[in-house]
């Protein structure tokens, strides 16, 4: 395995492309693959032991399974041969939960018991967004490291209140007219607040591709709500005519053809607004005379994707899940590259020492992800 | 001895070797550049926990770091149990079973059970706040004044008030309240404190029996005696909780699924409260010397109201409540038991 010393990019995934060799004229960066080699098999193995194990132990080894997980997607996939790593310690895991569950239960519980308080609650959790928002980004990113340097992020409570609440309740009071800038601007807050070591991101989002890819997803709603008009004329058409016996497997048929083209609608739109947007942030950031990402997400092959998973998922009843995981991941790496300047200085984790994994647990008491998941 | 061979980062940089690990006894070296690196003590590294597919990585106490290239490569230090758990193909297999079984388990049985018992040391403030609210919330959504004459609701209420004290029922807890209300229509509901509201439609329907809305309301009241409301959140918040942490993030596509398991096993439980309600409404009427037929009188009313659509065996699990022909029949038989001795 070849070592260069240059590191590299976003906890994003993937793989192909041959590796440009350096030509005589090279250019002043190389463009390499991102590289995903989880298998199916072996993650099927890994996720239904560890399900098993979770519910023989009432949940407390959920926080090793998760640790289990996600180390086994962020070590198979790789820039140049360098895998990610997931650093997080289970018992953080488990603390953020038990922290979770907690919240979970108070929320729930309080807004069946006491309706009427159920809204202040509402109004508390809003304001508590924002907060549980960046812990989990700061968290996630600091877990993960590339070629032994962290990534990091030092988004505000201020911003993140900004654009995750009050931008989008703006939103609703012009016709959501408001909604794809404000997606805008909370991408860019995510983007632009991450660091890999000392390099910072940089994200110059554009807000009329967020105005085209909602236009995009909004007509393709439209269409099928005409198709699904159209269905329901034809059944209904039908039906009639027929004698009332045959209506009752006419009506379970019609359910059929709705849900079918439910699946496809939202199938269409995820890959529209999740590819194209993937496509434009990925394609315009960089960290800092360090590297450059790129996304070629291709529209028809993710609609593809999308739409077999949900069909592997029903046949299968949800067995299917780790392989779906595995597919997704690197239908997602094949469409990723990252273009490294040739001439740049090694990153540096400017994180203290405590940062190294011994004595994480030592870190403050909110120092966790606060998730159930 | 054994060794690992990989690359070793350099502490806090992303600059990198291409180098091997060695154990000896309890001494490990790496070596780069064709020459041995440094020397440490074995206590002075974090080997990471062996996962199937994922190479081996070694933390040094310095923050150096190193990622063997070889996802097959192990030490014997590390531990293994796991992996070998993760590999294990009879495990994996018997999992694809015991997984499926062990949630059925768990949300049909284990949660229920824990619902039952932990709703009764539910304090009984908690149930009258819980039905304050909730008919604050209600009424201002879904009800308006009943349009009745008032002597038709007094007849109903004075009908109620002496069932409530000839069961030796606490008045001051059962309140029964007349409404008008599109949203339910011919309906009746109780709320954990006791109050039950009946509308004015369900009224209309059963003027000429007032014994089969006096069943209806026996059956409110059971649902408010068994504590079902408690015991329907206590589950679907424990429900959903363990599948969380079970399940982790399976993303949007999982999460159906197990909704969609979660939804029949809840519909279930709802089911078998309906029966419980239904049999607490048939016991009373009994009790209050009233034939157990009223009960069945006022079913057939839903069941005129809804037999345009006709349920088919797979529908009925997705029925929150008993099939009608169902209870009607239990009505039936329940009085035939009666007369038989």
């Amino acid at each position: 395995m070849d070592v260069i010393d240059t590191p590299d990019l976003p906890p994003e995934n993937n793989e192909p492309q041959p590796v440009e060799p350096s030509a005589p004229v090279s250019p002043p960066y190389r463009k390499v693959p991102v590289v995903f080699s989880g298998d199916g098999k072996e993650f099927f193995g890994i996720w239904i032991v560890n399900v098993l194990l979770t519910i023989v132990t009432l949940g407390i080894y959920s926080a090793w399974a998760k640790v289990r997980t996600q180390q086994y997607f962020y070590g198979n996939l790789k820039i140049e041969g360098h895998p990610f790593s997931y650093l997080a310690q289970p018992l953080q895991i488990l603390k953020g939960r038990i922290l979770a569950v907690i919240l979970f239960a108070a929320y729930s519980l309080t807004s069946h018991f006491y309706p009427l308080w159920g809204l202040a609650v509402i109004g508390v959790l809003l304001f508590l967004f924002p907060w549980i928002l960046n812990q989990s980004l700061r968290f996630n990113l600091r877990m993960s490291s590339h070629r032994n340097v962290r990534f990091s992020f030092k988004g505000t409570y201020g911003e993140a209140f900004v654009y995750f609440i009050l931008l989008p309740v703006a939103s609703v009071f012009t016709l959501y007219l408001l909604l794809p800038f404000a997606f805008k601007k909370m991408d860019e807050y995510v983007y632009n607040n991450i660091s890999y070591g000392d390099k910072s991101l940089k994200s110059e989002l554009r807000g009329g591709e967020y105005y085209e890819t909602s236009l995009w997803v909004f007509l393709v709603g439209i269409g099928f709500m005409f198709g699904m008009f159209a269905i329901a004329l034809i059944f209904g058409a039908t039906s009639a005519l027929g004698e009332a016996g045959s209506s009752k497997g006419m009506a379970s048929l019609m359910m059929i053809a709705m849900g079918v083209f439910y699946v496809l609608l939202i199938s269409v739109s995820t890959a529209i607004y999740r590819g194209r947007i993937r496509n434009h942030i990925l394609n315009n950031s960089e960290f800092d005379g360090l590297a450059q990402t790129r996304s070629n997400v291709k529209i028809w092959p993710y609609t593809k994707l999308i739409l077999t998973n949900v069909l592997l998922m029903i046949v299968t009843v949800g067995f299917a899940y780790p392989w779906i995981k595995v597919r997704t991941t690197r239908f997602l790496a094949q469409a990723t590259m990252v273009l490294i300047d040739n001439e740049a200085d090694a990153a540096v984790d400017k994180m203290q020492e405590s940062q190294s994994a011994f004595g994480e647990e030592a870190a403050d008491v909110f120092d966790m992800d606060i998730a159930l998941t | 001895m054994q060794s690992l061979t990989g690359n070793y980062y350099f502490p806090k940089s992303s600059e990198s070797k291409q180098a091997t690990v060695s154990v000896v006894s309890d001494t490990v070296s790496v070596h780069y550049d064709g020459e041995c690196a440094f020397v440490i003590a074995k206590e002075a590294m974090k080997l990471s926990s062996s996962i199937p597919g994922v190479a081996t990585e070694i933390d040094f106490e310095d923050g150096g770091r190193f990622i063997a290239s070889d996802a097959q490569q192990r030490l014997t230090l590390s531990s293994a149990r796991l992996e070998g758990f993760e590999k294990n193909k009879i495990l994996i297999f018997a999992s694809i079973f015991l997984v499926p079984f062990c949630m059925w388990f768990i949300l049909a049985v284990g949660m229920p059970y824990i619902a039952n018992k932990s709703v009764v040391l539910v304090p009984q403030s908690v149930s009258n706040q819980m039905g304050e609210q909730s008919f604050d919330v209600i009424n201002e959504l879904f009800l308006s004044p009943s349009e009745l004459p008032q002597a038709t609701q007094d007849k109903v209420i004075a009908q109620w008030d002496d069932a409530v004290a000839t069961l030796g029922l606490s008045d001051n807890k059962y309140n029964l309240f007349v409404y008008k209300s599109d949203y339910f229509g011919p309906n009746a509901f109780a709320l954990p404190n006791g109050t039950v509201v009946i509308t004015d439609a369900l009224i209309e329907k059963l003027d000429d029996n007032p014994d089969a809305i006096l069943a209806v309301l026996l059956h409110e009241i059971g649902h408010v005696e068994g504590q079902h409301s408690l015991r329907i959140v206590a589950q679907s918040v424990s429900n959903t909780l363990a599948i969380a942490v079970i399940f982790g993030d399976v993303e949007s596509l999982g999460e159906a699924i197990l909704g969609t398991g979660s939804a029949l096993v809840m519909n279930a439980f709802s089911r078998d409260m309906e029966r419980e309600a239904d049999d607490y409404a048939l016991e009373k009427l009994v009790k209050l010397g009233k034939s157990p037929q009223a009960f069945g009188d006022a079913m057939e009313v839903f069941l005129t109201l809804k037999s345009q659509h006709e349920e088919s065996d797979l529908l009925q699990y997705l029925s929150t409540h008993p099939e009608v022909k169902d209870r009607i029949k239990k009505a039936q038989e329940y009085g035939l038991f009666r007369d038989e001795k």
